[in-house]
């Protein structure tokens, strides 16, 4: 109780403070540099949730253990919906800078590439009637897509060049300022957190439905 | 097929390998396809439909010469991709239907049966690019520049393509709804193979040189690993 009050209170003042305490960034149009505190965010707490559901599924093919596969689906979708604003954020940024919402910059290709995986793993989970069996196969499959992802990080922008802004936004790199780089950390901060709440909102629910089918089975 | 007939080739004998054991599976499953050709008629058709289809519609001189080497690369992978996966996935679906999975899996280890099948469907999708690929060529005037090069590809291309499927295929042979889930399954898995064949054809219809073959290499890396992570990964769904 006390973690989601204060997440919203963090959440609050990082997304006022995005909007009234940072000069937009030059050499880009209008106001459009704010998005940094709510797209890097969103790109990275998929990243996140893919990678953790990923590991989740290879310990519970190695333990069995039902839990491990529940963390595995609760953060593939949280992960989706995040990869899901990620990309439209992202699309936004690219209309009013680029010009179009949509022109297959290796970015966009990678980000669509994950949903289309994602998707095609709730699918999977989806069209397997056996529990036991579907949390095999969800996790089989989670860990032979991310074999095929280093090619589309490493390959597929070196066939084509990215538009996408690294230098120029980069937190590593010498054109942020402090003031800017703190409240992207505290952004970065608040939605990582956002994420934890809702994942264990998630898996709590699995768990209670995962009994109650039990209760019914038995009845 | 009948038990009988199978039992005689899938037979685990004390000093049977890893490959013995596969190649017996890979002959028992030619053999079977031979007598139905369920698989190979229903992937050549379908190639042999869009092809007429694409040739049809867009003829040999409709598109610029400048344009041609890249669009061709496109619509030649989107054939190929497309048959493949209207078929391959009948090489673990057929022993489910037939009942003959359970008997498969006492008779042979697992990573034999995967290689076995591994085997089948890079048979099958060879045929169909025997076929395919030189049809293509001569209906729609495709000029290759260094064949040596393309050749390479549609070949590191074909392993690629049955060793992204292979795993996909055991998986929905056992689940609801098979036809339409081998291809939203197996599609995402195969996007880094087709755009890096689609490269290696058109640098090979059209490049300056093809020196040193970038997508063969990165078509073959593609197989070898999703091979071996398919080996490692195949005992899980198979034992279930």
């Amino acid at each position: 109780m006390i973690f989601k009050i204060l997440l919203t209170i963090w959440m609050s003042v990082t997304i006022f403070a995005a909007f009234l305490c940072i000069e937009p960034a030059a050499g880009f149009p209008g106001e459009v540099s704010r998005i940094l505190f709510f797209h890097v965010p969103t790109a990275w707490v998929a990243t996140l949730a893919f990678f953790l559901s990923m590991i989740a599924s290879c310990v519970y093919l190695i333990t069995r253990k039902v839990n491990a596969d529940f963390l595995a689906q609760s953060s593939a979708e949280l992960g989706f919906l995040f990869c899901f604003l990620a990309t439209v954020t992202g699309s936004i940024f690219a209309k009013s800078t680029w010009g179009s919402f949509w022109n297959w910059d290796p970015r966009q290709t990678s980000i669509v590439m994950l949903l289309m995986i994602y998707g095609a793993y709730f699918v999977l989970r989806s069209a397997v009637p056996d529990h036991e069996k579907r949390r095999v196969f969800a996790g089989v499959y989670s860990i032979l897509a991310f074999c095929t992802v280093p090619f589309l990080v490493f390959i597929v922008p070196r066939i084509t060049s990215s538009l996408h802004p690294e230098d120029t936004l980069n937190p590593a790199g010498s054109g942020m300022d402090t003031k800017t780089l703190i409240l992207f950390l505290s952004s970065l901060f608040a939605y990582t957190g956002l994420f934890v709440w809702m994942l264990r909102l998630k898996v709590r629910m699995l768990k209670i439905m995962d009994k109650e089918q039990g209760v019914k089975f038995k009845v | 097929m009948h038990p009988t007939k199978s039992g005689r080739w899938i037979t685990q004998t004390v000093s049977s390998t890893y490959l013995t054991e596969a190649v017996a599976i890979w002959l028992r499953d030619l053999r079977s396809e031979f007598r139905t050709r369920y698989a190979v008629n229903s992937i050549l058709m379908f190639a042999l439909t869009t092809l007429v289809a694409v040739s049809f519609s867009i003829g040999s001189f409709r598109i610029e010469e400048s344009e041609r080497p890249f669009l061709y690369a496109v619509l030649l992978w989107i054939i190929l991709v497309f048959s493949a996966l209207s078929g391959l996935s009948r090489s673990f679906v057929k022993e489910q239907e037939a009942g003959t999975m359970d008997i498969l899996k006492l008779s042979a280890r697992p990573q034999a049966v995967f290689l076995g099948k591994l085997f089948f469907n890079l048979t099958m999708l060879g045929a169909l690019e025997l076929i395919i690929v030189p049809a293509f060529i001569l209906l729609m005037e495709y000029k290759i520049r260094f064949p040596g090069c393309f050749a390479a590809m549609m070949v590191t291309g074909g392993i690629g393509l049955g060793a992204g499927t292979t795993l996909v295929a055991a998986m929905i042979a056992q689940a609801d709804a098979r036809g339409a889930l081998f291809s939203a399954l197996s599609f995402p898995l195969l996007l880094p193979l087709i755009i890096t064949a689609i490269k290696g054809s058109e640098r090979a219809a059209y490049g300056i040189s093809a020196a040193g073959w970038p997508e063969v290499k990165i078509a073959a890396a593609y197989a070898v690993i999703m091979i071996t992570v398919s080996l490692l990964l195949f005992p899980l769904i198979w034992e279930e």
